[in-house]
């Protein structure tokens, strides 16, 4: 019998478990969301001080809008439009989460106490509005802009993430000749049906994230 | 916001050429008074929003100097006309809106980037007269944080060019214009303004012609695209520019796209020249809506100093080859009734498979545990690992005790070997990794590495080289002096080897073995191990089978031989694996790798001088093939058949949303969980699940035939058979709405389906 090989086989052989272990280091760099996967959870602190959280509205849609009340693009929509949007998704059970990402050192900042005056004022109608100054949500994000609008399905992924419509100008009379991208996904979501649009240009002010300031 | 109408041309009485400009001068008077009037009222600090002006249109706190000025604290914006020969029917007049901005203040390009409006210019004309789009100077890149708009700062000029047609009649032109632009520092206001000029056609209205001159200047240089590309792939669009003109070459530029929201512009990119050529890579927007065949996109040279526009680029139409990423599909649109009943009868199936799961005793699993593991060693890659082992009884000069300690160490080798991977297995999977029992087999370059293995073992037991000739004596000496060792590393080697390939009884056991405490897993895995090394160590230990074996001669030269034909078998099972993870092409670029490698080992038997020629000739072969076609071994290529086409016979592609609309029209769901790798799976496959009687059966339950593909470690599909009590292929499961999952048993029969359907 000649010399056999495994000596040198066997040698290989504990190697060979190894190798996929290469393959299944886990990518720790953060992609940003996007439509057609999970939506990334989070939790953020309203303006009473009270933590909220994507994940307690599991089983309803969510729609998320990155707000500033400094932005003229934001004042906008808030002639009635947002109000009226807002109201209508809570007639068809769905959560609205208004998040305000702007930054501590930004002069349009607002503290919680006075964001919530705010949209008291202006008679808004979210399920929650939400603190978001660190800028981590909105980067989870990828939000550029507000107003920068997304829908989370009652399962919990991503789909929708664009513009609340499609004129992008600072004029109210253009809100009644746009098509109105929120209301028509709120819709469909409602009769069950797949969204029309899934991805449209937001448009709007940059947001003023945390270190960003020139 | 009200907005006062032009006066109209009919309104104004026709008069001699003094008065004319009399009367303008009483007009431009009348307009600063008024807007000083209004300014009056206007409140302290300039509020966003727009605000109601009485007196002429203006908004965002512009107040108007004059018909052809609106200013405002950020910026002042003027309608500046070029004719400096009049403005006869058939001639060409420049017009166009000077933004002068406050310092740190800007408005935006055609593109305005991450956010922003671009400018708009709204003209009123007569009849007869028409202006072109905006001219656009080069821009310049803003960045504010991870986020960038294009635009410009300091003094800019949007020109047009307006064509007077032959038709037109009048001695002046009456030009109106509604802009609009957005300017922005940190916060943003968005202005607008009206202006009007009257243009005599037959005076000469020249005092602007430098400010034109400069915009001209800026103005980007059309530039044919040659042989120009755009790239796109999964992250990122490659920018190939060709024919850029000379002052650019070897500068940095920046990249400005005229179609918004494809790239990310405010991330960090790459970009070289090479030679005349200029590439860049830049990455997508991840919220990309558009997928254009051809992007116009306009390039210059970065860091232009100074304000206003940027240095003057170029611009190109340049196609886009390849195709965009498809966007990830979104899930099936289910009604929130229906979901909330898909949702009870997951939560209803989840409890039931725990209650199988219980019912399979501790003691049952390892017994199952047992069996699984004495029948791997018929699996084509065991058992010439076996057989030869075996055959090793037959060297002289190893006694009976030899022979035990031989297979106690063999054991030895399966067991911890097997032990070894169960606990990284668990380990992985307490680190959140989606695996499953043969995650080895899952990439490519294990299943390359194991194809080499084989090929070499399968060379060895056929002559082609000894190892003797290949190591050095000393190396050799040891493996015949350890046998003990050589037999725990082939135990490994086994272990390694075998463990892909999922046995009857095993499924269940090593499903309950991941979810069970650690010590009572790993116990199941040891009693794998047992059972797969269970013949040898039987066979070491009666010396009755030593005896039993014909004596040493010529046969066994033969039967050695005989053994390669079952390893070549073995590597061309894990070529066609390889296939199915990285394409043809892998699997042929492997192919020659071995050929190569084969001409390499055989060389070693040579001696003297042709050994030397022909062995680094080999040698050098075998290290370039490595480079050139080597990383196309182990680059998967993703070919995974679109959710919902049909495959032949039948069968689709298996995905979540697929199955929930399957079920949700009613239709009960057979679901195949298979993978390349799985000898068992492919058994199957082309025994029962190919049996045409029993498809017709399926078929007339309007059964849904779904194939789950695990070749490629797909997380959806781990997810799904750990949702069935399983975490190894195959698994094949029959899904109705209203019922818990009916999971039938590995080696499939014709029957077992059969009866598992009656029900539905």
């Amino acid at each position: 019998m000649q010399r056999r090989p495994f000596l040198i086989a066997g040698a290989l052989a504990p190697l060979a478990p190894l190798a996929p272990l290469a393959g299944l280091v886990p990518l720790s760099a953060h992609a940003a969301a996007t439509v057609g996967q999970p939506a990334p959870d989070f939790t953020l602190m309203d303006t009473a001080g009270k933590p909220v959280k994507l994940s307690d509205f599991k089983g309803r849609p969510v729609v998320l809008e990155w707000t500033n009340p400094g932005c003229p693009f934001v004042k906008k929509q808030y002639q009635g439009n947002m109000q009226s949007l807002q109201k209508d998704a809570a007639s068809k059970n769905i959560a609205w989460l208004a998040i305000n990402s702007t930054a501590e050192s930004s002069p349009d900042h607002l503290t919680p106490a006075r964001l919530g005056q705010w949209m008291a004022e202006q008679k808004a109608a979210p399920t929650a509005t939400l603190m978001d100054e660190s800028g981590k949500t909105g980067e989870a994000y990828a939000a550029r802009v507000t107003p920068h609008m997304y829908i989370v399905n009652a399962q919990g992924v991503l789909v929708y993430a664009g513009g609340i419509d499609s004129i992008a100008s600072a004029r109210v009379e253009d809100i009644a000749k746009a098509v109105p991208y929120i209301q028509q996904a709120m819709a469909e979501i409602a009769a069950g049906k797949p969204l029309s649009q899934t991805t449209t240009r937001p448009y709007g002010c940059t947001i003023k994230y945390k270190g960003s300031a020139a | 916001m009200p907005d006062l109408r032009p006066i109209p041309t009919s309104a104004v009485p026709a008069a001699p050429a003094g008065w004319r400009r009399a009367m303008h001068a009483l007009l431009a008077m009348a307009a600063l008074a008024a807007g000083l009037a209004a300014a009056q009222g206007l409140p302290p600090a300039p509020a966003p929003g727009g605000l109601s002006l009485p007196g002429l249109a203006a908004a965002g706190g512009s107040r108007v100097v004059s018909p052809t000025v609106v200013e405002s604290p950020q910026a002042r914006a003027e309608l500046l006309v070029h004719a400096p020969s009049g403005a006869r029917p058939g001639a060409r007049v420049q017009a166009g809106l000077q933004i002068s901005h406050a310092p740190e203040w800007h408005t935006y390009w055609k593109n305005a980037g991450d956010s922003g409006l671009p400018t708009e210019l709204q003209w009123s004309l007569p009849p007869g007269v028409s202006a072109s789009p905006i001219d656009w100077p080069t821009p310049r890149k803003f960045p504010i944080g991870n986020l960038a708009n294009y635009g410009y700062d300091g003094t800019v000029l949007l020109p047009v060019t307006l064509t007077i047609g032959p038709e037109f009649q009048g001695d002046a032109i009456d030009i109106g214009l509604q802009a609009s632009w957005l300017v922005c520092r940190r916060e943003c206001i968005p202005e607008e303004g009206r202006f009007q000029l009257r243009l005599p056609v037959d005076g000469s209205a020249a005092g602007a012609g430098a400010a034109f001159d400069a915009a001209r200047q800026a103005r980007p240089a059309d530039r044919p695209a040659g042989s120009s590309q755009l790239q796109p792939d999964d992250t990122a669009l490659k920018v190939v520019l060709d024919g850029l003109p000379p002052s650019l070459r070897g500068q940095r530029l920046e990249f400005f796209p005229e179609t918004p929201g494809v790239i990310e512009p405010g991330a960090a990119w790459t970009q070289a020249w090479d030679g005349e050529r200029w590439t860049a890579s830049i990455p997508l927007s991840p919220h990309r809506s558009d997928s254009p065949a051809e992007m116009a996109l306009v390039v210059a040279q970065a860091d232009a100093p100074g304000k206003g526009p940027g240095l003057p680029g170029v611009r190109m139409e340049v196609p886009v080859q390849g195709s965009w990423p498809a966007p990830a599909p979104l899930p099936a649109a289910v009604s929130p009734a229906l979901q909330a009943a898909l949702d009870a009868n997951a939560a209803r199936a989840a409890a039931a498979t725990a209650s199988p799961a219980s019912n399979l005793t501790f003691g049952a699993a390892l017994l199952g545990a047992l069996i699984g593991g004495l029948i791997l060693n018929l699996m084509p890659c065991v058992f010439p690992v076996l057989a030869i082992k075996v055959m090793g009884f037959t060297r002289p000069g190893t006694g009976a005790s030899g022979h035990r300690a031989q297979g106690l160490a063999y054991t030895a080798g399966v067991v911890l070997s097997f032990l070894a991977l169960g606990a990284l297995l668990l380990t992985l999977r307490a680190a959140g990794e989606q695996l499953g029992w043969g995650f080895q087999l899952q990439s490519p370059a294990v299943v390359a590495s194991l194809a080499v293995l084989f090929t070499l073992i399968g060379l060895n037991l056929a002559g082609l080289f000894e190892f003797g000739s290949v190591l050095p004596s000393s190396v050799a000496s040891l493996q015949a002096r350890h046998p003990t060792g050589d037999a725990f590393l082939t135990g490994v080697l086994a272990t390694a080897v075998a463990s892909p390939c999922t046995a009857p009884f095993m499924g269940a056991s090593l499903g309950l073995a991941i979810a069970l405490p650690a010590w009572q897993a790993l116990t199941i895995f040891a009693v794998l191990g047992l059972g797969m090394a269970l013949p040898y160590l039987a066979a070491s230990w009666a010396p009755a089978l030593a005896r039993a074996l014909p004596r040493p001669g010529p046969w066994m030269e033969r039967f050695r031989q005989f053994m390669a034909f079952p390893m070549f078998a073995t590597v061309v099972w894990l070529l066609w694996v390889l296939g199915q993870q990285t394409g043809i092409d892998g699997a042929a670029a492997l192919l020659m790798l071995l050929v190569v490698l084969a001409l390499l080992v055989w060389t070693l038997k040579l001696q003297g001088r042709s050994r030397l020629v022909l062995g680094g000739l080999s040698l050098a072969g075998l290290l370039w093939l490595g480079v050139s076609v080597g990383p196309g071994v182990v680059r998967p290529v993703d070919d995974a058949p679109a959710a919902g086409v049909a495959q032949a016979g039948g069968w689709e592609a298996w995905t979540p949303e697929l199955q929930a609309q399957r079920l949700a029209e009613g239709r009960p769901v057979f679901v195949d969980f298979t993978a390349a790798w799985c000898v068992t799976c492919q058994f199957n496959k082309r025994t029962t699940l190919a049996d045409a009687s029993l498809l017709a059966d399926m078929a007339g339950k309007n059964m849904a035939l779904m194939r789950a593909d695990w070749t490629r470690r797909d997380p959806a599909v781990t997810q799904a058979l750990a949702g069935l009590g399983r975490n190894g292929v195959p698994v094949y499961a029959i899904y109705k709405n209203g019922q818990a999952p009916v999971v039938l048993s590995e080696v499939l029969s014709v029957e077992e389906v059969r009866a598992a359907l009656a029900p539905l």
